[in-house]
């Protein structure tokens, strides 16, 4: 099983989504999570299967390239029956689905010696930073512009942040980065302060990938905020409250920004998937060393195993992400429960 | 119904919305549908609903120009190279780098011309070479046409099957329905650009053996439209959903239609506004997921030309000749912003709330 599942790490992930799944059986209801535990198990069989299929029938052979210029009959023989590789494709996948109970995810076919936990476990922690800092920058930045567009209707500054927000929606990251390596290689050959362009690990070249993968998300949480809060700005009760005589801001933050909640929560489940495929491309084009970069190595090196383990990762994430979308609908309309 | 009920739908609705493309606001609603009828205004009414769109449309400045700028871009793109393959003085190399060459010859987007490296623009050069030589204009002008294809084949395969599993998941439910949610949490679950990475490196090599050099496109396309399809049949059979309780639907079959005929007559024109903003959407989609394909070096293979492809060679250049990364990000940006200002209007000029 590899070190990843010996350390603290595991441990606190394990306890952190048993808390998850008591809380939502408490705000949902045991049926309502049981009903998505069977679609996660679902989830997880058509996305191994369709990876699977894909992995068996590409041309290649994972054990001839492992040993290069070391093949011998005996080392071929050897590795194909430790990897399984000799069976049926039916019985392959039946036994990766049966070591998958037992949390085992197999071994890398580049590197015998490493498990795909071990692998996981290497470049999850720099995509789990660049993209939850990303995630969390974008909201705390595209919210708060969203409810003043909202607010400000009409004018010019909801006309120059609803601007912004549709270019930065519109360009994609690989547009950004190049123009950002531009700007900072000038800065750089005037003797200027700059940031690094690539490597990941110190704080400063983290601050650019973070921001730029925030950048192409935050408009997302802007036009979402905006339209949200225009159609509960025009609610009888935001009127009743303006004519109660509390405060504007009050009205804006307590009264119309709770309720234009729960389409904001809604989106956290997609930004999470295009926050994955937005991390792919951030990663690659300044190296960081994410599961991104390793995915797209694994499927173009056939280490199938590895690109298994990764996209069970993102299955169970979205799954569980969604789950946390909806125990949230709970805390910001408590009108939304279960029979 | 509970209103646990409600939400689940709301919160599959909200799946629909996947990805950046789509903003909640833009899609029409019911809400929207109901008052399609009362909201147009007194001067509207004497006109179709598809002119008085239309009008809104032409009305939206900066839809207007991007369009303009799309219907430049591609037609450059196009018809472009046809000119520019004789425009250029002669100059000296070819292989023997002796010979004298015309346009005919290093304008072709896949001569390379060894000995003018990461030129900057020169008279036989508009916007100088790449790092193997080749004329970055008309790289340019391939790298356009590989997009605009793709989108265009990949557009048509989501709207046809969007179109008709969404109208009959919605209309009549059932298995299609049960496939129609099941496949969407599958591919929902599975980053789109993930499947694609997967399909094109896997199935490439046999792609390529079976249909040669453009068994690449092709495969993108094929993958791109098998992952996008499910989110325009959801919005579809949403939509569909809704039509099926309006009165009008009810009368034409209360007067002895049958579902054929209520299909296609009353729902699918109606289905219009919805199919147009989001198929204009998913263009941008398409766009960015190609290049971002070609980026990682999975989508189209050199020596063909992509956008994705020429920033992912020239960005290894940056300190040789900056300008190189420059072109295709700009185009790839023009194109991008362009189809994403007509997909908003679009969704303002065919959204019904939207008023003059």
């Amino acid at each position: 099983m590899g070190d990843f599942l010996s350390g603290a790490v595991p441990v606190i992930l394990g306890l952190a989504v048993l808390a998850l799944l008591v809380l939502a059986t408490l705000r949902l209801g045991i049926r309502f999570v049981i009903r998505r535990l069977v679609g996660l198990v679902f989830v997880i069989i058509g996305v191994t299967f369709i990876t699977f299929i894909m992995g068996y029938f590409a041309p290649g052979n994972a054990v001839y390239t492992q040993l290069g210029q070391h093949y011998t009959k005996e080392a071929y023989d050897h590795l194909t029956q430790f990897y399984g590789l000799n069976l049926p494709w039916y019985q392959q996948y039946l036994n990766f689905l049966a070591r998958l109970l037992h949390f085992d995810l197999g071994y890398s076919f580049i590197n015998e010696a490493d498990s795909v936990w071990t692998i996981l476990g290497r470049y999850v922690p720099a995509s789990a930073v660049l993209g939850i800092g990303g995630v969390v920058l974008a909201v705390l930045v595209g919210v708060p512009l969203g409810v003043i567009a909202a607010v400000r209707a009409r004018t010019r500054v909801d006309g120059t942040v609803q601007g912004v927000a549709l270019v930065l929606f519109a360009l994609p990251s690989f547009v950004i980065i190049p123009l950002f390596d531009l700007v900072m290689v000038w800065l750089h050959s005037q003797g200027l302060p700059s940031l690094a362009v690539s490597g990941w690990g110190t704080l400063d070249t983290m601050i650019a990938p973070i921001v730029i993968f925030s950048a192409s998300i935050f408009a997302f949480y802007v036009r979402l905020t905006r339209s949200s809060m225009l159609e509960v700005l025009g609610q009888d009760y935001v009127r009743t409250a303006r004519a109660k005589g509390i405060h504007e801001r009050m009205v804006i933050w307590r009264h119309a920004f709770r309720n234009a909640l729960i389409p904001l929560l809604t989106a956290v489940g997609p930004a999470l998937a295009f926050a994955v495929v937005g991390v792919f491309v951030v990663e690659l084009l300044f190296n960081i060393p994410g599961i991104g970069t390793e995915t797209i190595a694994a499927i173009t090196q056939r280490d199938f195993p590895v690109v298994q383990g990764t996209v069970i990762l993102l299955a169970v994430t979205i799954v569980f992400m969604n789950l946390l979308t909806d125990i949230a609908y709970g805390f910001a309309d408590p009108r939304i429960k279960t029979e | 119904m509970t209103i646990n009920r409600d939400f689940e739908e709301q919160s599959a609705g909200a799946q629909v919305g996947v990805g950046p493309f789509y903003d909640n606001a833009n899609a029409p609603t019911q809400a929207a549908l109901d008052t399609q009828v009362m909201m147009d205004s007194p001067e509207a009414k004497s006109r179709s609903p598809l002119v008085a769109s239309l009008r809104r449309f032409a009305r939206d400045k900066r839809a207007m120009i991007s369009l303009a700028l799309i219907v430049i871009i591609v037609g450059i793109a196009f018809i472009g190279p046809l000119i520019y393959m004789h425009i250029g003085p002669t100059i000296i190399g070819g292989p023997s780098l002796q010979d004298h060459i015309g346009p005919q010859i290093y304008h072709d987007p896949t001569h390379q011309e060894l000995t003018r490296l990461n030129q900057p623009p020169s008279a036989a050069y508009p916007l100088g070479t790449d790092q193997l030589g080749r004329d970055i204009l008309a790289r340019l002008m391939a790298g356009v046409q590989v997009s605009i294809v793709i989108t265009a084949v990949v557009v048509t395969f989501d709207v046809v099957l969007g179109l008709v599993i969404g109208t009959l998941a919605g209309f009549f439910g059932g298995w299609m329905d049960t496939f129609l949610a099941r496949f969407t949490d599958l591919m929902f679950a599975f980053p789109i650009l993930l499947f694609a990475i997967l399909a094109a490196a896997t199935l490439g090599p046999a792609f390529i053996d079976r249909f040669g050099p453009s068994g690449r496109l092709l495969l993108v396309a094929l993958a791109l439209g098998f992952t996008i399809w499910p989110q325009m049949a959801r919005f579809v059979r949403g939509q569909t959903l809704s039509l099926k309780g309006q009165q009008y639907v009810e009368a034409a079959r209360s007067v002895g239609g049958t579902d054929r005929a209520v299909i296609m007559r009353h729902i699918v024109p109606n289905l219009f506004n919805i199919v147009l903003t989001a198929a204009t959407l998913d263009m941008v989609g398409i766009i960015t997921a190609e290049a971002t394909l070609s980026l990682l070096g999975l989508g189209v293979q050199a020596p063909g030309s992509s956008l994705g492809l020429m920033i992912s060679d020239a960005s290894g250049q940056i300190y040789i000749q900056w300008t190189e990364v420059l072109w295709p990000v700009l185009v790839l940006a023009a194109l991008v912003l362009c189809f994403s200002f007509v997909g908003d209007g679009v969704g303002d000029a065919f959204n019904p709330r939207t008023k003059d």
